[in-house]
């Protein structure tokens, strides 16, 4: 190694390099451990991102293995190597060297290169994690409560309040919220987690692959029994035995509301007839715009996206748990509504008439 | 940092040279560091401010249903009157500068009775607010928590500044500062620029952009 | 800047009159040297207290139905466990601590530029913790010291306390950020330009800028909670129109600063102690002044890596993520500079440096698994649980509190006088090792199978590394323990030290120990970096330092 002040000494002799081989060799073991490590041994596999959070997991620990190996291994021996001996005089100084500006460059430019490769391969599985997700199968919510999860499905009325059952296969989107306080909707062996806080709606999209029961954990603070928020399981199970405990859950809650736990919706109904959907357009976009996006159910703003909201098979109710019909969406804008997802205003903090509830309601049916 | 005072390099040993030097490096610690202070209370100005914004996005519109729009011919009128101030203080400085006490005495009073302007006239608006429309700190929801949050501390800092400004006053009254040494106007007109500047954001975001 | 060099001396020639009389000399003192030992003693005395709450912990954790206290008990003990260690031990030792009592001799000057400021810092301090520790009185914050709403909305009444005793903690931290920054810009002795500065003063240059900002940002997210408890103005309940987001994004635009503000002061600790006992200058010394000023700028541009799961866009992790990510690469230059140091070295193996070189293996796992929690998709799996537990602990424990023993050991003679007693330090740092190493390294493990933080039961399938970290704990405490009976005994009973025992050459080694009121019979004038271990002081000036007979400078012009 050239050294630019030429001290007496400074060079790099044999066994400095037989050390350096040694770490190489170390590193390249610690490589083939963690790629060949199979990790669903100790913690298993159930759903489609878990694999693709394990190779990165996997790309982790080989990368930043390597880098302890090295850096433990030179401080260790450097420690040997160079500690003052009993024989040393007293004012016995190191080699003097200040620095090295290519050795410098290197150790800037190999971590880079490193981190590059770390963020190109996390963004990819980024992508496979949020964006290339199927949609287009079943649709579940879960709702934090303290200190239990509730779920709820499409076609079944009122919440499902023991466990979280999902068919083999077929693409699921989680959307998460929360009653009271911000919790944390996390199984281990999806390897994935959201928060469920209240007033916003956090979505996960993930396909099971493994038949199961797997644990529900909360990890975010949630109050005094925040540590026994993990007794609630997710089951994997093949198509024909989630469609008789569908079947069962929905005789058992057939006569269920299935509201949101919410301020109550007014009674009196609006006259919707004559409703000019090119009015109400123009109402939603002075009204409603703020918190509601124009998008499907999960496009939230602060409310659900309103795209197909009258006639949506993955949502036949409103949050308030009354039907998806035009007559209940006219009684939830004249009364507003305060649920988990925060509170929408009535008429009268809207300023709207019954002929603009009739207008929007119109838009809205048209609205697909 | 420019230093405002020349300096001989060579003077370390004259006594009164000396005495005088220091004085101007004291001067100069302090304004420095009453900058770094203005900086931090610019910090928490944007945070509150970066709160408000943060809530106006995830609200329903602002202003928030059941609140009515800010009058801004009002306010205009009243920012003025905060402007009027800080011009009047920056003839205040430059009177002191050049050993104009009276007039000094003048704009000094003027800056301070504007001030006091500025804050009945905020008053004023804050009783309106809650006569009309039961607008209170702690009822009117996000509008409470960032409206009268940030323009509350604005005031504070206005009625702060007013309080540092009669000090100084008696101080110069009383011979604390010379033609050379006035380090405390220096940091007292900064502030009340600085308080100035602060009102110009909070104008812009509440009352024009509606 | 150039002020400081073209006048000779100029402020720093400044001297106090040196005060008499036990209150104005060792309570309200205004010399930075006093005020750094105070913050000492205080934070010391929180450590212990820390400590004890980090022990009850583990006590309740040793099984997985542990009954020593109930659910409640335990969020309370963990909250103010975590808000002490943060803000009443690391941030106040490593600045107000430290930074006061070293940095201001290392740059030549006689105090910091507002004395009477740096008093007020400091008084505000203990009633601070005074405060936090008080709010166990009316029902403690449970909501971790993170106190995120609308938990921490519906936390008992303590919580406000807490609020406050955080907001006072942190105006001391912005006026002691002021203070220093003015200090390191206008007090350097002539000839100290920046690139002659010792390492420790510029990552305080770095720091302080952090400590001005970021703090402040905190005092208004603190003002902001305390309000909405006290008053129900809405800023944070989503059922009245507030946002639990906005908590988490103004909360973490400070702490993540903050945890920069806990690391980079122990940095430059180990700048300092490294080339002393490897007898050779610090290797690239630009690149760790510079790194450790790229790190507090990144510092300011990542704290939603902390709210990945909280429901960001995914524009906007992603973004979070890389720039996350940069933040390796100045850390990775400075591990690999200190490495480079004892290459070729005569390494002189004191307590301090055992504590040095430990440092940098701990603190490189607590870096690596910072990487690991960067990246989105890993960060959603391991997110609030044990592993986050155990990588907090190898930054903040690993990192800051082995930086603090390090300089405890090689500052101590220049404090009292006196070394500290080497065999028992000796034994401190590897039961410190071992008992460190025993209790966080689990945490990693039962963090990615499935604990979450935050809980006074688990399941069973975790009780053996629970059991564990538990009984290394107790090696770790009784390290501590070592490390006070140590310095306790050292201060009447050590071996004398002279003034400069380790042959260190920044400036604050070449006076007497412990340093003298005014710290410079005459203010030196400095020639060159302090580290060129072949060449003489490049100081002039300092022949009458050690000199009894020459008379200590008199007090001038003061105002």
């Amino acid at each position: 190694m050239a050294v630019e002040h030429r001290e007496p000494g400074a060079e790099l002799d044999r066994q400095f390099w037989i050390v350096t081989a040694l770490i190489a060799i170390a590193s390249l073991a610690w490589i083939a451990f963690a790629l060949a490590w199979d990790i669903t041994k100790v913690l298993p596999e159930a759903v489609r991102p878990a694999d693709l959070i394990d190779a990165l997991f996997r790309f982790l620990l080989a990368a930043s293995g390597v880098v302890f190996i090295v850096v433990t291994t030179y401080v260790v021996y450097f420690s040997l190597r160079y500690r003052r001996r009993a024989d040393d005089p007293p004012d016995a100084i190191g080699i003097q060297i200040h620095d090295h500006h290519a050795l410098e460059l290197w150790w800037t430019i190999i971590p880079t290169v490193l981190l590059v490769a770390l963020g190109i391969f996390s963004v990819r599985i980024f992508s496979g994690i949020y964006l290339e997700q199927p949609t287009n199968g079943l649709t579940v919510e879960a709702i934090g409560h303290q200190w239990y999860f509730d779920f709820r499905y499409p076609g079944i009325n009122g919440v499902i309040t023991d466990e979280m059952h999902l068919p083999l296969g077929v693409p699921v989107t989680l959307h998460v919220t929360s009653q009271d306080v911000i919790h944390s909707f996390w199984i281990p062996a999806d390897r994935i987690k959201a928060d469920m806080v209240p007033g916003l709606i956090n979505t996960l999209h993930f396909t099971p692959t493994h038949p199961g029961t797997y644990k529900i954990i909360c990890t975010e603070f949630c109050g005094t029994l925040h540590s026994d928020m993990n007794k609630q399981i997710m089951v994997v199970q093949d198509d024909a035995s989630f469609k008789k405990w569908y079947e069962g859950w929905k005789v058992k809650n057939a006569h269920a509301s299935n509201a949101l736990p919410g301020t109550g919706v007014s009674s009196a109904s609006v006259n919707l007839a004559g409703g000019s959907a090119a009015n109400g357009q123009k109402l939603f976009t002075s009204k409603c715009i703020a918190c509601h996006g124009t998008g499907a159910f999960d496009a939230k703003v602060v409310g659900p996206g309103l795209k197909n909201v009258l006639h949506d098979p993955a949502h036949p109710q409103l949050l308030n748990g009354t039907p998806a019909n035009e007559d209940d969406v006219a009684k939830l804008i004249k009364s507003g509504f305060t649920g988990a997802m925060g509170h929408m205003p009535s008429e009268a903090e809207n300023s709207l008439s019954d002929k603009d509830i009739a207008d929007l309601v119109a838009f809205l049916n048209t609205y697909k | 940092m420019a230093v405002a005072v020349a300096h001989d390099p060579s003077s370390g040993s004259g006594q009164a040279h000396g005495v005088d030097r220091l004085y101007a490096e004291t001067r100069e610690l302090r304004i420095n560091g009453f900058l770094l202070f203005m900086v931090s209370d610019l910090v928490l100005f944007s945070s509150f401010i970066f709160a408000y914004l943060y809530l106006r996005q995830t609200g329903q519109g602002w202003p928030p249903p059941g609140i009515s729009r800010l009058d801004v011919a009002f306010a205009a009128f009243n920012s003025v009157v905060l402007f009027g101030s800080g011009a009047t203080m920056h003839f205040a400085l430059e009177n002191w500068k050049h050993g104009n006490f009276n007039k000094y005495a003048g704009w000094m009073l003027a800056t301070i009775v504007l001030g006091a302007g500025f804050l009945s006239g905020q008053g004023y608006e804050y009783w309106t607010l809650y006569t009309k429309f039961h607008a209170s700190w702690s009822g009117a929801g996000i509008f409470g928590a960032s409206f009268f949050t940030l323009t509350g501390m604005h005031g504070f800092h206005v009625f702060m500044g007013i309080c540092y400004l009669t000090i100084l006053f008696l101080q110069t009254v009383g011979g604390v500062y010379t033609k050379q040494k006035y380090a405390g106007l220096t940091m007292g007109t900064l502030y009340w620029h600085f308080v100035d500047i602060i009102w110009v954001f909070l104008f812009s975001m509440f009352y024009l952009w509606q | 800047m150039a002020v400081a060099e073209l006048h000779g001396g100029g402020i720093a020639e400044h001297v106090h009159p040196e005060p008499h009389g036990f209150i104005r000399k060792y309570i309200f003192s205004i010399d930075h040297k006093i005020i750094g030992l105070q913050y000492m003693i205080t934070a010391f005395i929180f450590l212990v207290m820390g400590g004890m709450l980090a022990e009850l912990i583990r006590v309740q954790l040793m099984s997985p139905h542990g009954t020593l206290v109930s659910n409640d008990t335990f969020d309370e003990l963990y909250s103010v466990h975590g808000s002490t260690m943060v803000w009443l031990v690391i941030i106040p030792m490593l600045t107000g601590a430290f930074g006061n009592f070293v940095f201001p001799v290392q740059i030549g000057a006689r105090d910091v530029a507002f004395p009477w400021l740096n008093m007020a810092s400091f008084w505000m301090f203990p009633p601070a913790g005074l405060m936090l520790y008080g709010s166990f009185l009316m029902g403690a914050p449970t909501a971790g010291w993170t106190e995120y709403p609308p938990m921490s909305l519906q936390g008992a009444p303590g919580t406000s306390m807490w609020c406050a005793a955080i907001f006072l903690i942190g105006v001391s931290s912005t006026l002691t950020g002021i203070n220093f920054l003015v200090t390191l810009l206008r007090m350097r002795a002539p000839g100290m330009t920046l690139t002659r500065m010792p390492l420790f003063c510029w990552a305080q240059l770095a720091t302080a800028p952090l400590l001005m900002i970021a703090t402040t940002a905190l005092g208004a997210a603190l003002a902001a909670l305390f309000i909405e408890r006290q008053f129900g103005v809405p800023f944070y309940d989503p059922t009245r129109g507030g946002s639990p987001l906005l908590w988490q994004h103004m909360f973490w635009f400070y702490s993540h600063p903050a945890v920069y503000i806990m690391i980079l002061p122990a940095f430059g600790m180990i700048s300092e102690i490294i080339p002393t006992f490897a007898r050779k200058p610090i290797f690239g010394y630009r690149m760790i002044a510079f790194s450790s000023v790229a790190i507090a700028l990144l510092g300011f541009m990542v704290w939603a890596h902390h709210m990945f799961t909280s429901g960001l866009s995914p524009a906007l992790q992603l973004a979070f993520m890389l720039l996350t990510m940069t933040i390796a690469i100045p850390t990775g230059i400075k591990i690999f500079s200190w490495v480079a140091t004892l290459w070729g070295g005569k390494i002189h193996f004191t307590t301090a440096m055992l504590f040095a070189t430990g440092f940098i293996v701990t603190f490189t796992i607590g870096g690596l698994t910072g990487v690991y929690l960067a990246a989105v998709p890993f960060d959603l799996h391991a997110h609030g649980t044990y592993f986050i537990v155990a990588h907090l602990h190898y930054v903040l424990v690993g990192g800051s509190l082995m930086g603090i023993f390090a300089g405890m050991y090689f500052w101590f003679p220049k404090m009292t006088g006196r070394f500290m007693n080497e065999t028992l330090g000796k034994w401190h740092f590897w039961l410190f090792m071992i008992g460190f190493n025993g209790t966080f390294i689990p945490m990693h493990w039962i963090g990615l199978l499935g604990q979450p933080r935050r809980v006074a039961t688990y399941d069973p399938q975790f009780w053996s590394s629970n059991f564990a970290a538990s009984l290394f704990s107790f090696i770790m405490t009784f390290a501590i323990l070592l490390f006070f009976v140590n310095a306790l005994w050292s201060i009447r009973r050590g071996k004398p030290a002279g003034h400069n025992p380790w042959g260190a050459r920044t400036l604050e080694w070449q006076i007497p120990s412990p340093m003298p009121y005014y710290n410079f019979k005459k203010v030196p004038m400095v020639f060159a970096s302090p580290y060129h271990f072949s060449d003489p002081l490049p100081y002039r000036g300092l022949e009458g330092e050690l000199d009894p007979s020459v008379p200590a400078p008199v007090p001038a012009g003061h105002h």
